[in-house]
């Protein structure tokens, strides 16, 4: 019988109130905008009455929430110009500006775009801080701090990439009190940035245990529990969320249940949570009690994990959080590079600009979830690793484990081929089984 | 002692819809028509076609399988389909029964290409299908060979002439298909345009291909398939031998019809 | 009986068109070569080691068979980089080296690197990727100080300041050169077509500097004894990514009207030279930093810390005050993102200057008709608007 998660409500409601507070700009407190793959703690220095938005997941969450919505948000971002290949999640985003509209995970829209007070942000891709950008623009000159996280493989190793980010942000808290008229409060930052910290490998940890058989936790569970680490991970409310969650996840395992008890074939899944079609693929998979155990976009958007060791090689293990509480965080400095090194750690910050550290993190998955298929799903005009780099892995894990790929979307009906992929996933399927069959198993 | 029947292979395809009928393992005869909008009655017209070219009637038939893209929407009362069968598995089974030598098809078919390897047994190994830009090849084909006023074997009988090297863009139809045009609008000779709108084609199935470990026999299938110009190229990018299964529009109707009695 | 002007021009254009040829004859002389994707490596450091830096150009050839190897949705500059290297077309490098950049050329300079045999003889340069950040410099020199190591390594000898500043006197001359060729297209009657000019730019890029020098000092003499091609038509700047093709230059001064292309701010001509590193500096690298810094941006990387502003546009702005286009023509490859974006703040700047503009889309192909029909209808929307 399928476990039933007792957090859920929790999590769904953090997200929207989150996006609630950044609305009515809750107690008079600041809007800040930008990407949350940046670190996010620092803006918690400007005082408790900080409400964040990122693209991530809101672009995502709210086009899954009313998808017609963001299709016409999408149809906006493209008549004001952006191109037909640009992201979705950047036109989503974008098109609600354009539009001067919100739409939130409670399936409300309302009018009137809430315009930020700054942008705090990331440069993840080609698109990423050029949206920003965009969104600057339209709205007739927002202040932008972008900060160059670089990334790499193992970029959290090396010192002079640390201590570069480190660098801006310290720079970026000057900036963050000239553009507020605020003083930087020390002792809320380092707060917050522990429980950013904390956040993230807690949410490892909840990850990590889908090694068990059987794994406690499925991909659509996993898209609905990561969104409030990238929402806001800097709350002590956050952290308490992530807590609970990985309790309870512990204990399914300890007594063996799972949300999904059907796993006959357990795949590893590179790609973005495509909200348009995942049902339908979801479907051909569920029929064939193929479950996706583990996966590039959810675990590493906002998780970190023990990740490289000295000689490249990576584990998908998590980080012991009692690690996190004896970090020395006593200094602005010290916190800032501690936050250096765990964004750098960072799945998504490894994979994107480095070819080795995404097929590390995929022969590293395929091995420690023990997956009987390699699902590749780039999307469509991304520029990230949730894209960059697939078709290399699907030339490299053809002859090692049965291995598909197709193009996915978020929301554009236009980009992903519902009735193509269905038949790859079906494809996928059936080599799979003969896989099995030949290996004498099931 | 297994009895024989008499069944037919409906292979339902973005373009065309073929069919065969066999008694057992034995070829009696084929069957065609185009598929259209109405795919129920495709399907009919070319078992009828079948039925006609091999004195079979309805009532000899005692099993009808279908495959193809469309195979579940002809899996309809009124044809009597009595199973149906992946493509990959049809095709598979298809080559391997009609050359046992092959281990690797790579199938182009209207809409979709594929490559499938195989065992001795014809059982899947691995399979690899297009990606989305390169949809269509077949479609792709048939539309250039009308907007040159020819029919499809006169587009290959073209190329042939071709005496200069042209390029269209390789992303897609649509941009292959403008380029030719743009093309045919600076004067260049119509066979060297033909001869790349072929080698486009050829270029997009053999890409997909190399995904696999050809190293056994490869075949191919498909109507396109009967271009020694597509063939050839593909060959040479490949860097291996290729050839043509014969006949290369019913292996997947063959296929179903194997596949469904091997059961 | 051609001008000696148009005989060095066609030089140029023969070793653009025939780049293996002229590298194959630098490796039969002894040289060794490196190849780069991308102009962000700091090329002064491999010219010191005595290596020829080339860069890696396309071939516009159309083909496919890099989409099982990169996405097919990746610029068509980017697969056939890539293709290059899978076809070993560049063989005869000792060594190939990338700064990041944009992420469809880090996915060429992978394919090269994994399928392509570099593995062994490759750095990829830590590069920032927002270039205007107050400590960018620092890590470029962080970065460069690690890549001139490897190049010692590599070539088993150390690389002293003094072979730097040599090669930094060198580069500066190509770059001053450069740039005095494409202040010749200011003029109202300029005495070269702005596609030879892109010739002479691009040649830039696969040859040895000094020889290279010498040629386009020779040319610049020659122009200014007599003027090569003089016409005056509608004046096209040309702003976008990186484009290899000619083809594309001739056709805009190859209409059914006259039409002077006068500057091109692409990482194939004016971002590629249109700077200087300081001479005579202490630290060497630090002043190849401060030289890239001083660049006109590449779109992948440029963001203003506090503002979010492009500088590439003020710089454009410049330009476009000096040169005075009639229109602009956005030339950028399908599928690249950052120009894409780009241009959706340009063309409201354009607007309010009042120049026209048009966008074209680069494939492998140029499909002269329907761009030329694009084209002209910019020329006829230009002179409708003149007074």
């Amino acid at each position: 019988m399928a476990y039933t998660l007792k957090v859920w409500s929790d999590f769904k409601n953090y997200q929207t109130k989150c996006y609630r507070d950044y609305l009515s700009r809750a107690s008079g407190g600041l809007r800040c905008m930008g990407s949350t793959w940046s670190v996010l703690a620092p803006l918690k220095g400007l005082g408790h009455d900080v409400h964040l938005i990122g693209g991530e997941p809101h672009a995502a969450s709210t086009a899954g929430t009313l998808p017609e919505e963001g299709r016409k948000n999408i149809m906006a971002a493209e008549s004001a110009g952006l191109g037909f290949h640009s992201c979705s999640y950047l036109k989503l985003f974008v098109g609600e500006v354009v539009r001067d509209k919100m739409s939130i995970t409670d399936g409300t829209v309302h009018d009137g775009y809430p315009r930020p007070d700054l942008i705090w942000t990331t440069h993840l891709c080609n698109l990423h801080s050029k949206w920003y950008q965009e969104v600057s623009r339209i709205l007739g000159g927002v202040p932008l701090f972008p900060i160059d996280v670089i990334g790499g493989g193992a970029a959290e190793q090396d010192p002079k990439i640390v201590d570069y980010v480190s660098d801006q942000m310290e720079e970026g808290i000057g900036w963050l009190e000239r553009v507020t008229g605020r003083q930087f409060n020390d002792e809320l930052f380092i707060r917050a940035a522990r429980n950013e910290i904390k956040v993230l490998v807690l949410w490892g940890n909840v990850c990590a245990l889908n090694m068990h058989s059987p794994a406690p936790l499925d991909e659509r569970r996993f898209i609905a529990l990561f969104p409030p680490a990238m929402v806001d991970r800097t709350t002590d409310e956050a952290a308490k969320l992530y807590e609970d969650l990985l309790a309870e996840v512990q204990h399914m395992v300890d007594t063996g249940q799972s949300v999904i008890p059907n796993q006959d074939y357990r795949i590893a899944y590179f790609g973005l949570a495509h909200t348009y079609g995942h049902p339908e693929i979801g479907r051909t998979l569920k029929n064939a009690g193929a479950e996706i155990v583990a996966s590039v976009y959810t675990f590493g958007t906002a998780g970190n994990f023990k990740g490289f060791d000295k000689d490249r090689k990576w584990s998908w293990e998590g980080i012991d959080p009692s690690w996190v509480g004896d970090l020395d965080l006593s200094t602005r400095r010290k916190a800032l590079t501690e936050l250096a090194k765990i964004v750098l750690a960072w799945p998504t910050w490894q994979g994107v600009r480095s070819y080795w550290a995404l097929e590390e993190m995929s022969k590293a998955m395929a091995a420690q979830f023990k997956a009987d298929g390699f699902l590749l799903a780039p999307t469509r005009s991304c520029e990230t690793d949730f894209r960059n780099g697939y078709i290399a892995l699907q030339r490299i894990f053809k002859d090692r484990l049965p291995t598909i790929e197709y193009d996915t979307e978020t929301v554009d009906v236009r980009k992903m081929d519902i009735p193509g992929s269905k038949r790859k996933t079906e494809l996928f399927v059936d080599l799979m089984k003969a896989h099995k069959n030949k290996k004498g198993g099931v | 002692m297994k009895k024989v029947k008499i069944q037919a292979g409906l292979d339902a395809g973005h373009i065309n819809t073929k069919a065969v009928i066999m008694n057992g393992r034995e070829v009696m005869g084929y069957g065609n028509a185009p598929t259209g909008f109405d795919i129920v009655g495709a399907a009919q017209s070319a078992l009828n076609n079948a039925m006609e070219n091999t004195g079979v009637s309805l009532e000899d038939l005692e099993g009808v399988v279908a495959t193809g893209i469309f195979k579940d929407i002809i899996d309809s009362p009124s044809l009597k389909v009595t199973g149906t069968v992946p493509e990959f598995k049809s095709g598979a089974k298809g080559a391997l029964f009609l050359n046992r030598d092959s281990r690797t098809i790579i199938d182009i078919g209207g809409n979709v290409h594929k490559a499938v390897s195989y065992d001795q047994n014809g059982d899947l190994l691995d399979v690899v299908q297009n990606d989305k830009c390169a949809d269509g090849l077949g479609i792709y084909y048939t539309t250039m060979a009308k907007a040159l006023g020819l029919n499809e074997q006169g587009l290959t009988k073209l190329a042939l002439k071709s005496t200069k090297k042209l390029s269209v863009a390789i992303q897609c139809g649509l941009s292959a298909e403008t380029d030719a045009i743009d093309l045919m609008c600076q004067g260049e000779e119509i066979a060297d345009v033909a001869a790349a709108v072929l080698r486009y084609i050829a270029e997009r199935v053999a890409d997909m291909s190399t995904y696999l470990s050809l190293t056994k026999e490869v075949v191919v299938a498909g109507g396109i398939a009967r271009s020694q110009v597509i063939i050839k190229h593909i060959s040479e990018l490949l860097n291996q031998d290729i050839s043509v299964i014969e006949p290369p529009e019913y292996v997947g109707a063959i296929g179903a019809v194997i596949s469904e009695e091997e059961e | 009986m051609e001008k000696n002007a148009g005989k060095i021009i066609e030089k140029f254009r023969h070793i653009t068109e025939n780049p293996h040829e002229y590298a194959k004859a630098l490796k039969d002389k002894g040289h060794l070569l490196a190849g780069y994707m991308c102009t962000h490596v700091p090329e002064e450091i491999l010219y010191a080691a005595g290596f020829v830096p080339i860069r890696i150009l396309s071939a516009h050839e159309s083909q496919a068979m890099t989409r099982s190897y990169i996405h097919e949705t990746y610029c068509s500059f980017s697969h056939d980089c890539a293709y290059q290297g899978l076809q070993k077309n560049y063989g005869y490098l000792d060594m190939i080296t990338h700064a990041s950049s944009c992420i469809h050329m880090a996915e060429a300079f992978n394919v090269w690197v994994r399928f392509a045999g570099y593995e062994e003889k490759s750095y990829l340069i830590t590069y920032p990727h927002i270039i205007h950040t107050k400590h960018a410099g620092d890590i470029m020199v962080k970065s460069f100080i690690q890549f001139k190591e490897f190049v010692e390594k590599f070539e088993g000898k150390s690389i002293t300041d003094e072979e730097i500043e040599k090669a930094i006197k060198v580069y500066n001359k190509t770059r001053r050169l450069l740039k005095k060729l494409w202040e010749s297209l200011k003029a109202d009657k300029p005495p070269i077509s702005g596609a030879d000019v892109a010739t002479v730019s691009l040649a830039a890029q696969v040859m040895e500097k000094q020889e290279f020098n010498k040629m386009l000092e020779e040319l610049i003499q020659e122009l200014k004894a007599e003027p090569h091609r003089v016409f005056s038509g509608v004046r096209l700047m040309v702003t976008g990514g990186a484009c290899d093709d000619l083809r594309i230059f001739d056709l805009l001064e190859d209409l059914n009207y006259d039409t002077n292309l006068i500057f091109v701010d692409s990482c194939t001509a004016a971002r590629y030279f249109w700077f200087e590193v300081p001479e005579d500096s202490d630290d060497k690298l630090k002043a190849i930093a401060m030289g890239h810094i001083s660049r006109i941006p590449c779109p992948s990387k440029d963001t203003v810390p506090g503002s979010g502003e492009k500088k590439r546009f003020r710089v454009l702005q410049g330009y476009i005050e000096e040169f005075k286009p009639d229109g602009v023509v956005m030339l950028y490859q399908r599928f690249c993102s950052p120009q894409s974006m780009d241009i959706m703040a340009l063309k409201p700047i354009l607007k309010n200057l009042g120049i026209p503009w048009t966008e074209l889309e680069l494939d492998t192909t140029v499909p002269r008709i329907q761009f030329g029909t694009q084209l002209e209808a910019l020329i006829e929307t230009i002179n409708r608007v003149e007074p």
